[in-house]
């Protein structure tokens, strides 16, 4: 102990002449830092409801709820998140996890007020001071609690695919699967746009589980056609797939197809029918054609019970996914093993029966009790301009139907296709390859109204197209085939300047000044497809018809005559999920109709 | 008039059964209880005392009040969702607990954290550290009413709250080592705000210097009372500081390396008393340790870099099947995490271990026995004693 | 470490070895042999820290783990040593004797999962809990959200909704899919 321990201590007394370090006003003079995590925001618009931020919260403080002025569309839940301060600890998880960065935190900390239920509000919607404040936390920059990039499928390289028509996507392996199946958040918007419905979410946590049987048994309550499906299927759901928002939405398809392809035909049975007991009904339904929604409603009706039997005009099963898609997208056994399947489940079917000539429908309607017709669209439409009836101008459709029935069709070495949707691209993509067989050369293009931007077919399609050499030319309106000594020479084109009026309305304008000549010997119309229904002409007095030539049918895909249901492409569509869609629905009609009966 | 003579004759005798014969109703002995909630316990813990006297001759402590089952609730949550919970288990130095997990998590996953978000994270924790020993060295003081020193340090380590506030979006629990990453670079001027605060808390380390370690009652106080015996030091696990008071080196930062500080260069002081002088001393220098460190690590630290790994998807993030165990050194010493998973998306079990778990229950009782009331606080203090560590 | 696993192993049977990290070590051995090799290592081999005991419920296995992990202070290096202990009849030797601190161990856990640990001191006090007629707490089959319901009064008026489900009932609520 020296005398410095006692007069040390009295050097406090220099901060006696200091000032106070305290701020007068704390409440009015202090922002929170730039980065704070204050009271939270939402941008209403932005938000999609996907429910991200209340699956993270671990104080479970976030309540999903409706919200007045926001619509449920397909997309958007319709559904705002709801904040209870009560227990929100302020980590700002659900900042760093929203799928649109649309809920952010302010630098606000001071909160007053009596009543305790105040504090339990709408960020965006209960309009609070901070609402417009710039400062805050927002989610970190390069820091990303999920993945946003897809796992990208191998293909088969351009130079492989383009002479043959093997199969060119190849698949997901087991880990290219789970890693992609890893990105989703089970947040259900894709349910509510895919037109089966189907339980994406569940099916998709069946692959992080490795429990593919599992998965199948999901996919097949709203859809009997995976295989086919998880390949060519026109995937409205991931347009809406919330990762989508910040990056690439998952491979629903891709992972669809993953599950089938895990689980071999021949464990099927044993999958799908554990534990299923099927009580036959006595009563008898006829489907006229075996295209997806035939398909589809014949396997729904025969697990209700009911005898069904399709009656197919051409000699295989599957309608336009067998004769109008290509096999390179769509390789015959997958479509077999999906088929084969329903058939195996006592759907009958007889081959090479035209309805309206080997059978008329009365005949029918006297044998069954009720009759679905999903004849689809297999009749080509035409432009109708100079030179289309020139008997070197085909139908893709009628093109396509003899690939597959493997007739050789006729193969010029300079092709053009009209028409820019995916049907335009099956043909332009086959033609190439046929090409390619005959003169080791691709000189094929495509030309539609549509701009690229706007082009109906799926982009990766057209994409494709051009890795296999095929020229994709859009935006042009043809004006007329030229045509010397009988022989085809090119098509005449226009500047389609825009293809829909202000109200949405087909109004194709041009610009007559710019033009382009496309030299071809062989020109294919692919400008949509028409329904033939000359097989109904003897009951056609019974039916109502829209303006635009279809049959009316109530939401049960009831015609006006009650033992009638329609569906398939001639009512809705036209796709594939569609058909599917409708057919179930149908089916479900159907045995309403007849449990009344 | 006084007797400077112990009488002895009002201490109990051992029973047969080594417990104390201690009969209340005899009057020689009252039962007093400091805490849970008394100016100079620590938190939530009391310390049940008998004393003879002035002098203590049994204490025990209690601990319950401040339970909150943490271990059972990050048993139901994600990894992710442990996250922003597991801080709460130390409330005044909750980056350790941010670190221990991610860096358990990370292990246990097999993710690589990148150069930049290592960096932070010990810049991070060095700042915390700082932040703890800025109440806790004054601290000291304040078991003896020397509260002056408190004052000083609570307003310096406010200045260091608002540079936490601005890396990492919070004041207290700053939630920004999550598993994988941080959450954010420095803002820019941070080093310059960064290097004013550290002036302060040199100011600060010269004022306490003068205050309190130069002071003549701080020194009666606390030197040569609280004696923990070199050999108690492998008998009740003591780590960290209190080990060092008494020249024994214990420091994880130096023992078993993580994060960058093989790369940086500083050495823990050690004393030899082991007294509570000695281990206050022992606070003042590691305060100063860690200003210093910081200042290394604003210059070696580089300017940008990735502060996140590539985990999967948080929201069913599986952690393969595996246990580990690991360490850090907070303020008071080596400070663990002991994790279990069990291939799910959920941890099967996490067991935190926190220095005061050992010398806040079986040393402290032991340590208190003969001591005068008066010095319980201190003594209790010194051993820096964290109750929520205790009872998570 | 590899020396001395090779020495544990003439010794003791020891199984499921994990080598962590360099600087530490798992394995599983007989909840017979525990007081044996933790005074065998603490005496002969210098792992004088003890870093804690922890326990682990294996529910769907039927036993419960108890780990002990101890440090080389010199040498720098951990060995966590597990025990399976049946879930029935769970009771462990006390190790008080070896580690006097190890009483607060083993005092939290007999209270947290119902490890009984005869001898050690106050092993029957509360230590966090009181009045506690449940389960241990820390047993896997102990639900806290089915308690915290029972027990506490939630707040009113919560009330969310599954994005799902709602958009089904807003877009297609007659199709019963």
């Amino acid at each position: 102990m020296s005398i410095k321990d006692i007069l040390s201590p009295f050097s406090a007394w220099k901060k006696v002449i200091k000032d106070p370090v305290t701020v007068k006003d704390p409440f009015n003079d202090r922002p929170g830092a730039p980065r704070y995590r204050g009271f939270h925001k939402n941008e209403l618009d932005k938000c999609i409801g996907c429910g991200a931020c209340e699956e993270i919260c671990q104080n479970a403080a976030i309540d999903m709820v409706p919200v007045e002025g926001i619509e449920t569309v397909e997309g958007d839940s319709g559904l705002r998140p709801m904040v209870d301060y009560g227990r929100c600890c302020w980590c700002a998880l659900c900042v760093d996890i929203c799928s649109t960065n649309s809920l952010t935190l302010s630098n606000e900390y001071t909160w007053i007020d009596s009543d305790p239920d105040v504090f339990r509000f709408i960020p965006g919607y209960d309009k609070k001071e901070w609402d417009n404040s710039k400062l805050g936390w927002t989610k970190p920059k390069n820091y990303d609690l999920n993945t946003y990039e897809r796992v990208e499928m191998k293909e088969l390289h351009p130079e492989e695919r383009d002479k043959s028509f093997i199969e060119f996507v190849k698949g997901y392996s087991k880990e290219q699967a789970e890693a992609e199946a890893d990105r989703c958040i089970d947040c259900g918007l894709c349910t509510a746009t895919c037109p089966a419905h189907m339980s994406i979410p569940e099916y998709i946590k069946a692959i992080r589980n490795d429990d593919m049987e599992e998965g199948l048994r999901i996919m097949y309550e709203t859809n009997p056609l995976p295989e086919i499906c998880g390949r060519i299927c026109t995937h409205k759901c991931e347009t809406v797939c919330a990762i989508g928002h910040k990056g690439e939405p998952l491979s629903i398809r891709w992972l669809k197809r993953y599950i089938a392809d895990q689980v071999p035909e021949s464990k099927y049975k044993e999958v799908l029918e554990q534990g299923l007991e099927i009580t036959p009904k006595s009563k008898k339904v006829a489907i006229i054609g075996s295209g997806p929604s035939g398909l589809s409603a014949a396997y729904y009706l025969s697990r209700m019970g009911y005898a069904t039997k399709i009656f197919e005009s051409l000699p295989e099963a599957g309608g336009m996914m067998r004769y109008g898609i290509p096999s390179y997208r769509l390789p015959y056994d997958q479509i077999d093993k999906d088929i084969n399947y329903i058939l195996s489940c006592g759907v009958e079917i007889e081959y090479n029966v035209k309805i309206g000539k080997d059978i008329t429908i009365e005949q029918l309607e006297k044998d069954y009790d009720a009759v679905f017709s999903g004849t689809g669209l297999h009749l080509g439409r035409s432009t109708r301009i100079p030179g289309s009836e020139h008997e070197n101008v085909f139908f893709a459709t009628d093109l396509l139907r003899e690939i597959s029935l493997g007739t050789e069709i006729k193969v010029d070495e300079k092709i053009v296709v009209i028409g820019g949707g995916n049907v335009a691209m099956d043909i332009t993509r086959s033609l190439a390859r046929l090409q390619n067989q005959k003169y080791g050369k691709v000189d094929v293009l495509a030309t539609c109204l549509e701009a690229e931007d706007i082009m109906p077919a799926d982009r990766e399609e057209v994409v494709e197209a051009r890795e296999e050499k095929a020229i994709v030319d859009p935006g042009w309106g043809p004006k007329d085939i030229k045509i010397e000594n009988g022989k085809i020479k090119g098509l005449n084109v226009v500047k389609c300047l825009s293809v829909f009026d202000d109200e949405g309305r087909f109004s194709p304008k041009f610009d007559e000044d710019k033009k382009k000549f496309f030299p071809a010997e062989m020109v294919v119309e692919s400008i949509g497809q028409g329904m033939d229904l000359t097989y109904i002409d003897s009951i056609k007095d019974k039916l109502e018809f829209s303006d635009r030539g279809r049959i009316v049918v109530n939401e049960k895909y009831q015609s006006s005559l009650p033992w009638f249901f329609v569906g398939g492409d001639i009512i809705k569509g036209p796709d594939v999920i569609n058909g599917i869609a409708n057919g179930h629905i149908a089916a479900k009609g159907i045995d309403e109709f007849l449990n009344k009966k | 008039m006084f007797s400077i003579k112990e009488d002895r004759s009002k201490f109990p005798t051992k029973k047969a059964d080594g417990t104390l014969d201690i009969d209340l109703d005899s009057q020689k002995y009252v039962k007093i209880w400091q805490g849970p909630n008394h100016p100079g316990i620590t938190g939530n813990m009391a310390l049940e005392l008998t004393v003879s006297g002035d002098e203590v001759v049994q204490s025990k402590t209690h601990v319950g009040y401040l339970y909150r089952a943490f271990e059972k609730l990050m048993e139901r949550r994600k990894f992710i969702q442990c996250f922003p919970i597991c801080i709460r288990m130390c409330v005044p130095e909750p980056d350790i607990n941010e670190y221990l997990l991610a860096a358990s998590v990370e292990e246990l996953g097999g993710i690589e954290v990148p150069e930049m978000a290592e960096w932070l994270r010990t810049l991070v924790l060095e700042m915390a550290r700082v932040t703890i020993l800025l109440r806790g060295v004054p601290g000291q003081g304040g078991t003896m009413s020397l509260g002056m020193g408190v004052q000083w340090g609570v307003y310096v380590r406010d200045l260091m709250l608002d540079r936490f506030e601005e890396l990492t979006g919070g004041r207290v629990y700053h939630m920004y080592i999550a598993p994988g990453g941080v959450r954010g670079l420095l803002p820019s001027g941070f080093k310059d705000r960064m290097e004013e605060v550290l002036k302060k808390v040199d100011e600060f380390v010269v004022d306490i210097d003068n205050l309190m370690f130069n002071n003549a009652v701080f020194k009666v106080r606390t030197k040569g009372v609280g004696i923990i015996d070199k050999d108690w030091i492998d008998q009740y696990s003591v780590v960290g500081p209190n080990a060092r008071a008494a020249g024994i080196m214990r420091d994880v930062r130096k023992d078993y390396p993580y994060l960058k500080y093989d790369q940086l260069d500083f050495e823990p002081h050690t004393e030899t008393d082991s007294d509570i002088y000695a281990r206050s001393r022992v606070r003042w220098h590691d305060l100063q340790t860690s200003v210093d460190l910081i200042r290394q690590i604003m210059a070696k630290m580089p300017e940008k870099g990735e502060i996140r790994a590539k985990t999967p998807n948080v929201l069913h993030w599986k952690i393969p099947k595996g246990e580990t165990y690991q360490r850090i050194e907070s303020s008071r010493g080596e400070y663990g995490f002991y994790m279990v998973t069990d291939g799910s998306a959920y941890p099967r079990r996490i067991n935190l271990r926190g220095p005061s778990y050992n010398s806040a229950m079986v040393l402290l009782e032991k340590m208190l026995v003969n001591a005068n009331i008066s010095d319980v606080s201190s003594l209790m203090v010194s051993l820096a004693t964290c109750p929520p560590e205790i009872e998570r | 470490m590899k020396e001395i696993l090779e020495k544990i192993k003439t010794k003791y049977e020891v199984t499921d070895v994990l080598q962590k990290r360099a600087d530490l070590l798992f394995f599983t051995i007989d909840k017979k042999m525990v007081l044996d090799i933790l005074n065998y290592l603490k005496e002969l081999e210098g792992f004088t820290h003890l870093v804690m005991l922890s326990s682990v419920d294996w529910l769907e296995e039927n036993k419960f783990q108890l780990t002990y992990i101890i440090n080389h202070p010199i040498n720098k290096h951990d060995i966590a040593i597990r025990v399976d202990l049946n879930r029935d009849e769970a009771t462990m030797d006390s190790i008080h004797h070896i580690w006097i601190h190890a009483e607060t161990d083993q005092r939290e856990i007999k209270e947290l999962f119902g490890i009984d640990f005869p001898g050690s001191p106050g092993v029957d006090e509360d230590f966090v809990l009181e009045d506690w007629d449940e389960i241990p707490p820390m047993r896997r089959d102990f639900d806290t959200l089915e308690y915290s319901e029972r027990t506490f009064f939630p707040r009113d008026g919560r009330k969310t909704y599954d994005t799902k489900e709602y958009m089904k009932s807003k877009l297609y609520p007659d199709d019963k899919q």
